[in-house]
């Protein structure tokens, strides 16, 4: 106890450490003297709550007694002021002491009071029954009162020796010393530290107790150890985790007084755990590391999980994280040894087992190196690839284990996220060909109960237009189409039911060679499709025409899964959206707007997410879609009778009263000359963008008319590789700028078979007036290619379609260019990228205020990372 | 079925999260109920509507000691049942498994934090990570948020949404038209439902501090409500120190339920009670006790090759 002695002479006097003077705040805001006395702290009468009692110094009244709050109530100021606002009076108090150390003990008091409530079952061991009396026994013996008074304070000078008797102060010592202010804490650690036996002592009465079976200690010891670990600091970490003790430390963990039964800590560690070594590892330095890493973890998850604080937890991850630095790259930077690892993994000869636990710890090994700074991971990251880790995954994903081709998309995730484009450039490669073919298997695959959404994430990041390269992206999504988009495809059309009189309900897998899908993965085949939609419209463009993609996608309107039906509206929606005059033309002409009309009418009077999808379908293609006229003449003609159920809904009405104008403002022009058409042109964008579709081919142009707009080059002439080009008359020469042709295309725009002609032949020639053609080279489409003029012919009708899209589809002026066609936000991406700059998140934090603005805190931004 | 799910609940009562197998199940299970629920779901009383939850477990398990069970009670919840608490997985799977369980007990809404982009941001895509290993929890319930319904309607009375009011819904009509399974987008109606604020200083629509949304003056909620023909609107989303509050005239209350929020902001929570003739009653509660909500602990990996 060598900071005895110090008290009489630091204070000059047993009393002037507890001499103050106690304020009061009047009500109009001034600090009333209230008198000068001494202070103590004892329990309040009748009462096992401690309390601040200042007595008179000439004549011993009581001029104060508080009972001590365990609120935030108290404030310090200046070294010698205590002062808070009484909750009984009502008003601000404060004490004024004599001296700072005076202050800093019934400071530390009031702190320990506080502590104590939360802690309970501390203070009643260690503290002893009667905590706070012994402190500052007024007039008591000036021996009791010097050493507690030292104990909390900084004036501290040492640490008991670890003995049995002195377990007790040391835990005293460590507890107060890591609740009461920084000083003190950092007083205690520098005194654990400077005692080199602190802890081989410590280590031995633990190991000594545990035979003895000496529970009391051992439960003494584990709230030492608990205080020690809660004084957060590093380089006691160093010690208590090195090989030396850390194994004894988390023995001492064992002995938890709050818990009944001793925990088998070091059992679960040292018989069940396992560490497996895929390659032997040789560097001890490593070895350790790895070891201390699990321990650490286990510390912190397991044994300590309620007890640390956030300060103690970030403490820990960041030595965790700065090992796994250290692991990753002294392993990374050891050629045998990465060498080794591959050799392995490549041959032949390895059993099943063994490549199992070279793929999991090589998947280990990539998310470690998370821990590395970025530079750093994006090396270890290339080098792996020049190693070949790409064959490896691949010939992972070709394995029945389930686990294992998970933890193969796993690490393709860890690499798209450091660098897509790392995976990008092996798959457009030959080999690398078969890796797309997995993944898309992949998310093809039923996987049972697993979940594999992961293959969906990686085909939408290899995918991404956003951050892909010009000639990759091309490649990519070209492979991608040509190779697996039938598959695909060929999934959906062989889970749905055949074509059926408008019953969905006996869908599904009733049908007997029906293959059995999981919905699941239809639905993730309809959103990859959507988001090609979005992200390639054009090179998607060339393959949905030639292969009625969309007809066949639309067979999921058949389903008995609404979301599935859902999904496929949502999927026509994408379409209409590119606003591509031919994707539309190709939708009439098909009728696939037929499907879902269908689906909306069997859907009738709920009002669910298939009732409103349509709804959005139908507004979008009123309000905002650039060229309406001929979907929304298209839908009313063909299924305005059947939707009369629907009539009393505003956004019906809306649609029909389009339609209505739509036909009256072709009749108003009807009336006009040619000339003053042309002159209107300007003020009439909308009009001029509808009609811009009327002046184009008919539908069963559509091969050739796709072949154009892949094309950039195609303005004037187009050549039909089939050699009929020769019989496609009047095409304009001079299509740039206004063209009229007078040309009397009726069917121009053709309904469906099965509508019913609802236009008079008044309306009729309306129609054909409106075909007095004007086109406008700055065109509001996506390709403002100019399309080709051409008059109807049988020869064109004969035109072999297939081959004219082939041709376009390999013109190489076909580019999906994300800059003109930015994805829609809706289509999201679900990748784990950190929000965009424009997102409304970043405001999130500042937005949860109170309404009544009471707390400033609130304004924070609070993170649980 | 309903055994396992029953089983299941119980789990998560005791804050033990799902294996990743059963939240699978449980949300494809979620989706063919939600897709069934409409933009503006419909809502009999007696019902008890709870404001922001924010992951915080605890809290919510005090929320049904003062509410009562589920479904002996019946609930509806205003979203933003993820992020910032340390139990966003365990918050929402449970919600989510009641739903299955009594669909018709229960009605929850979308809140602007049940968004892929706020979740990596303000935690549930941490958590995930954290307790699952990987995020294809996250993906599967951020799929689930898609199919939230966007507000409720109680008795044809009460308008319940999580934000506000938007400039272009002036009929609860127009809210039919929102095709709502896509991302929380960053402007438009459906934005606006989920992010925007009532404020006193507002005349008519202002511009939202919060980046997305609006701030709208009493004078648009009295036009909305009288359009309507409904009593009040009620929402959350912004915290209330004593848990609810009104304003502009008690045309719109601000329920908020989750005490303590963040576990720093000392204030207190409410939930409004609703009797079958829409009497009110504000039930006022406070945070669960320090040691009731302790950090659980994890089970350790069995094996380790770093």
């Amino acid at each position: 106890m060598g900071a005895q002695g110090k008290a009489a002479g630091a204070s000059g006097g047993d009393t002037s450490l507890q001499r103050v003077k106690v304020y009061r705040l009047s009500a109009d805001g001034k600090w009333d003297d209230q008198g000068t006395g001494h202070v103590t702290v004892d329990y309040l009468e009748r009462s096992e709550d401690l309390g601040l009692f200042v007595y008179d110094e000439d004549d011993h009244d009581p001029l104060l007694m508080h009972r001590i709050s365990t609120d935030e109530i108290y404030r310090r100021q200046d070294e010698t002021i205590i002062s808070w606002r009484d909750p009984e009076l009502s008003t601000e108090l404060a004490l004024s002491f004599q001296e700072a150390t005076g202050c800093s003990y019934i400071w530390d008091h009031i702190c320990g009071v506080r502590r104590n409530l939360h802690f309970n079952t501390l203070s009643n061991i260690e503290i002893g029954p009667r905590p706070a009396t012994e402190g500052l026994p007024a007039f008591g013996a000036p021996q009791a009162n010097g050493d507690a008074y030292h104990v909390v304070n900084s004036e501290l000078r040492d640490l008991p020796l670890v003995e049995l008797s002195s377990l007790p102060m040391i835990l005293k010592t460590v507890v107060e010393g890591a609740e009461c202010g920084v000083a003190e804490q950092m007083r205690v650690t520098e005194l654990i530290l400077q005692d080199q036996y602190f802890f081989p002592k410590l280590i031995d009465l633990f190991r000594m107790s545990e035979d003895l079976e000496n529970f009391d200690t051992l439960h003494t010891i584990f709230k030492l150890v608990k205080g020690i670990i809660l004084l957060n600091n590093s380089q006691i970490f160093d010690k208590i985790f090195g090989d030396e003790f850390f194994m004894d430390i988390i023995g001492t963990l064992e002995y938890d007084p709050e818990v009944p039964q001793v925990q088998q800590h070091r059992a679960f560690l040292t018989k069940h755990v396992v560490f497996k070594e895929a390659i032997p590892i040789k560097d001890t330095i490593v070895l350790s590391k790895i070891h201390q890493t699990y321990r650490i973890g286990y510390l912190k998850d397991v044994i300590l999980p309620r007890v640390l604080d956030e300060a103690v937890v970030a403490n820990l991850n960041a030595i965790i994280n700065a090992n796994n630095a250290v692991v990753v790259s002294l392993l990374k930077d050891d050629t045998a040894f990465i060498q080794e690892l591959f050799v392995q993994m490549r041959s032949s000869a390895i059993s099943t087992d063994s490549k199992r636990n070279l793929v999991l710890f090589l998947q280990e090994f990539c998310n470690l190196s998370k821990s590395l700074q970025l530079v750093q991971q994006l090396r270890l990251f290339r080098d792996f690839v020049n190693e070949g880790i790409f064959d490896i995954i691949t010939d992972t994903l070709k394995s029945d284990d389930k686990k294992l081709v998970l933890t193969g998309t796993d690490m393709l995730i860890l690499f798209l996220n450091q660098d897509p484009n790392f995976l990008r450039t092996y798959v457009i490669q030959q080999e690398g060909n078969v890796l797309l073919g997995l993944l898309v298997k992949g998310m093809i695959t039923d996987f049972g109960d697993d979940m594999h959404c992961q293959f969906l994430e990686i085909i939408r990041s290899l995918l991404d237009s956003y951050n892909l390269s010009g000639s990759q992206r091309d490649t990519i999504i070209e492979i991608f189409f040509e190779k697996h988009l039938d598959q695909l495809i060929e999934v959906i059309t062989s889970s749905c039911p055949p074509k059926v009189g408008g019953k969905s309900d006996d869908s599904g897998g009733n049908v007997g060679a029906r293959v059995v899908t999981k919905p699941e993965i239809l639905s993730n085949i309809c959103e990859l499709l959507c988001f090609c939609v979005v992200h390639h419209p054009y090179r998607i463009k060339c393959s949905f025409l030639l292969n009625n993609v969309i007809e066949k996608v639309l067979y999921l309107t058949r389903r008995r899964e609404r979301y599935l039906v859902v999904a496929a509206v949502r999927f026509l929606r994408a379409i209409i959206s590119r606003n591509d005059e031919h994707l539309c033309r190709h939708i009439i002409k098909n009728n696939l707007l037929k499907p879902v009309v269908d689906a909306f009418i069997r859907n009738g009077n709920r009002y669910n997410l298939l009732h409103s999808a349509v709804l959005e379908l139908f507004e979008y293609i009123r309000k905002e879609h650039q060229n309406p006229k001929a979907l929304v003449i298209y839908i009313v003609d063909s299924f305005w009778e059947e939707m009369t159920m629907f009539g009393h809904l505003a956004s019906i009405q809306a649609f029909k009263l389009k339609y209505e104008q739509l036909i009256e403002n072709a009749e108003a022009r009807n009336s006009i000359n040619v000339d003053d058409s042309r002159k209107r042109i300007d003020d009439r964008a909308l009009e001029k963008e509808e009609e811009d579709y009327f002046n184009e081919e008919s539908d069963e142009e559509d091969s050739t008319s796709a072949r154009a707009s892949c094309s950039q080059n195609q303005h004037a002439q187009p050549v039909l590789p089939n050699g009929t080009g020769g019989s496609l008359s009047s095409i304009s020469s001079g299509s740039i700028g206004l063209v009229d042709y007078d040309d009397d295309d009726d069917d121009d725009y053709n309904p469906p078979p099965k509508i019913m002609q609802k236009i008079s032949a008044g309306e009729n020639k309306t129609e054909n007036s409106s075909k007095l053609k004007r086109r406008s080279i700055s065109s509001a489409n996506d390709n403002d290619e100019e399309p080709e003029r051409t008059k109807k012919s049988r020869a064109e009708k004969n035109l072999d379609s297939t081959t004219a899209v082939a041709a376009a589809c390999s013109n190489h002026g076909c580019s999906d260019s994300p800059s003109r066609n930015g994805p829609v936000p809706s289509v999201s991406n679900g990748l784990p990228e950190v929000a965009n700059s424009r997102s409304p998140n970043e405001q999130d934090s500042q937005s949860e205020k109170a309404v009544n603005s009471t707390d400033a805190n609130v304004s924070e931004p609070y993170s649980v990372r | 079925m309903s055994s396992d799910l029953d089983r299941q609940i119980e789990q998560l009562k005791k804050c033990e999260p799902l294996k990743e197998s059963e939240v699978k199940a449980l949300c494809l299970k979620a989706m063919e109920i939600l897709v069934e629920e409409s933009n503006v779901q419909r809502v009999d009383a007696p019902v008890t509507i709870c404001g922001d939850i924010h992951g915080q477990f605890y809290d919510m398990k005090e929320l049904f000691k003062v509410g009562g069970d589920c479904p002996k009670t019946n609930y509806l919840f205003l979203g933003d049942f993820v992020d910032r608490g340390f139990y966003s997985v365990e918050t929402f799977l449970l919600l989510l498994a009641l739903k299955v369980r009594y669909p018709d007990r229960i009605t929850l809404i979308r809140g602007n934090h049940e968004s892929r982009q706020i979740t990596q941001v303000y935690g549930f895509y941490d958590e995930c990570l954290r307790k699952y290993g990987s995020v294809n929890v996250w993906r599967y319930c951020t799929d689930i948020f898609d199919y939230l319904s966007l507000s409720a309607l109680i008795e044809n009375r009460i308008f319940s949404v999580h934000g506000g009011l938007s400039p272009t819904i002036s009929t609860l009509d127009q809210i039919r038209t929102i095709d709502r399974k896509q991302e929380v987008p960053h402007d438009g109606a459906m934005c606006d439902l989920l992010w925007s604020d009532p404020e006193d200083i507002v005349d008519g629509w202002g511009l939202s501090p919060r980046g997305a949304g609006f701030l709208f003056g009493g004078n648009v909620v009295t036009s909305f409500n009288h359009a309507n023909n409904i009593d009040y609107i009620c929402r959350a989303h912004q915290l209330v120190m004593e848990g609810y509050k009104w304003m502009f005239n008690n045309q719109i209350v601000t329920v908020w339920s989750a005490p303590n929020y963040c576990y720093r902001c000392g204030n207190v929570a409410a939930i409004l009670e609703l009797d079958e003739n829409l009497n009110k009653q504000f039930r006022v509660f406070e945070a669960a006790p320090q040691d009731s909500r302790g950090v659980p602990s994890r089970k350790p990996a069995p094996e380790y090759f770093l």
